[in-house]
């Protein structure tokens, strides 16, 4: 080791996160502007993001005017589910990337036409811990779980449960087939967020949607209503 | 392994805030955790990411925050190395405090020809 340098710590304090967490204001600012309700859905391989937002966009069809951001590692198969629903859907694909960063949001708005577009989904990349820690410019983080998972799931990932603004589980109508403690989930996800909702649904049968819908229309009306005042 | 985005976003970090022409030996970040950072594959990750640029080689320094909880029945606010912990006064359900840092702390760099300056270092620092 070379004694003869002499060094300076240089104390700094800023987030490591910094320069996305501007891009996402960006996004953001640009979003609120539009009065368009942007949702970061964000849950594990297989928990039903795309089947949820196949449901939610088939009821929302006539009413809302969605678009779709949904990433992908290599395929364009969750986007092309979604284009039979929504004819504003962009798929990015992330390669290798784990989660959806504030860039890539940025990027894939410019492809979409947003004049009247109301609420807008990002399905983020099915992962319940990379992605949490990247703002992409959503008004809301949902955090879906499901009951094929296990009832752990909640506690083993408390940073999404944290930053959740609202808790899904799917797959209520496996309610019979499964083994799973849905009091035990509610109380690790009260621990970690205690006025977090908690709704429970089946995006296969349609059971609970109605309240999801509820809270995205309360969603749409807080947005568009910030941008006319 | 969201340890690899975070290497590549604290690189170029790193650089922006490194004095031109000084070596940077040595950087702190501080992680709380929530984070769920894993020091071994953030290592791993620096390592690569810094590989053959200008930082290669310097040490990455990981503060890992222990979970900060309180406790809502007594209010005793305490470090713990886990998240789920009872409270010594018999609640079951203490709440975490905080834990979602992640920052760059500081860096250490060669002093310029001895003149140990880190005025440069302020540049960029302050922009927005």
């Amino acid at each position: 080791m070379s004694e003869q340098v002499k060094t300076t710590r240089i104390p700094i304090v800023e987030r490591v996160l910094e320069a996305n967490d501007q891009l996402a204001e960006t996004v953001r600012s640009e979003l609120a502007r539009r009065g368009i309700f942007a949702i970061d859905l964000i849950g594990a391989p297989g928990s039903g993001k795309t089947a949820l937002l196949e449901a939610t966009l088939r009821q929302l069809k006539g009413r809302r005017r969605p678009a779709v951001l949904v990433g992908d590692l290599a395929t364009r198969r969750d986007g092309d589910r979604l284009a039979r629903w929504c004819d504003r859907v962009v798929q990015i694909s992330t390669g290798d990337g784990c989660h959806l960063e504030a860039g890539q949001v940025r990027d894939a708005l410019t492809q979409l036409d947003l004049d009247g577009v109301d609420i807008l989904f990002i399905e983020n990349v099915g992962n319940l811990i990379c992605p949490v820690g990247f703002d992409l410019g959503q008004a809301v983080k949902v955090g879906l779980f499901s009951l094929t998972e296990g009832d752990d799931k909640a506690a083993k990932h408390p940073y999404l449960v944290t930053a959740a603004n609202l808790v899904l589980l799917n797959k209520i109508d496996l309610a019979p087939y499964v083994s799973f403690d849905r009091s035990g989930f509610e109380a690790d996800v009260r621990l970690l967020n205690a006025n977090v909702p908690i709704l429970s649904v089946s995006a296969t049968t349609g059971e609970g949607l109605d309240r999801w819908l509820d809270w995205l229309d309360r969603g749409v009306s807080g947005a568009q209503g910030a941008r006319a005042t | 392994m969201h340890e690899f985005s975070i290497a590549e976003a604290l690189a170029t970090q790193v650089l922006r805030h490194a004095p031109p022409g000084r070596r940077v030996r040595e950087v702190e970040i501080r992680v709380g955790a929530m984070r769920g950072l894993e020091p071994d594959a953030m290592q791993m990750c620096w390592d690569a990411v810094t590989h053959e640029t200008a930082l290669a080689g310097s040490v990455l320094v990981m503060d890992m925050l222990p979970w900060s909880l309180a406790c809502p029945a007594c209010g005793r606010v305490w470090e713990s190395p886990v998240l789920f912990a009872e409270c010594s006064c018999g609640e079951v359900s203490p709440r975490p405090t905080a834990g979602d840092e992640l920052d760059l702390v500081s860096m250490t760099v060669d002093d310029d020809d001895g003149e140990p300056e880190a005025t440069a270092a302020k540049g960029e620092a302050g922009a927005s």
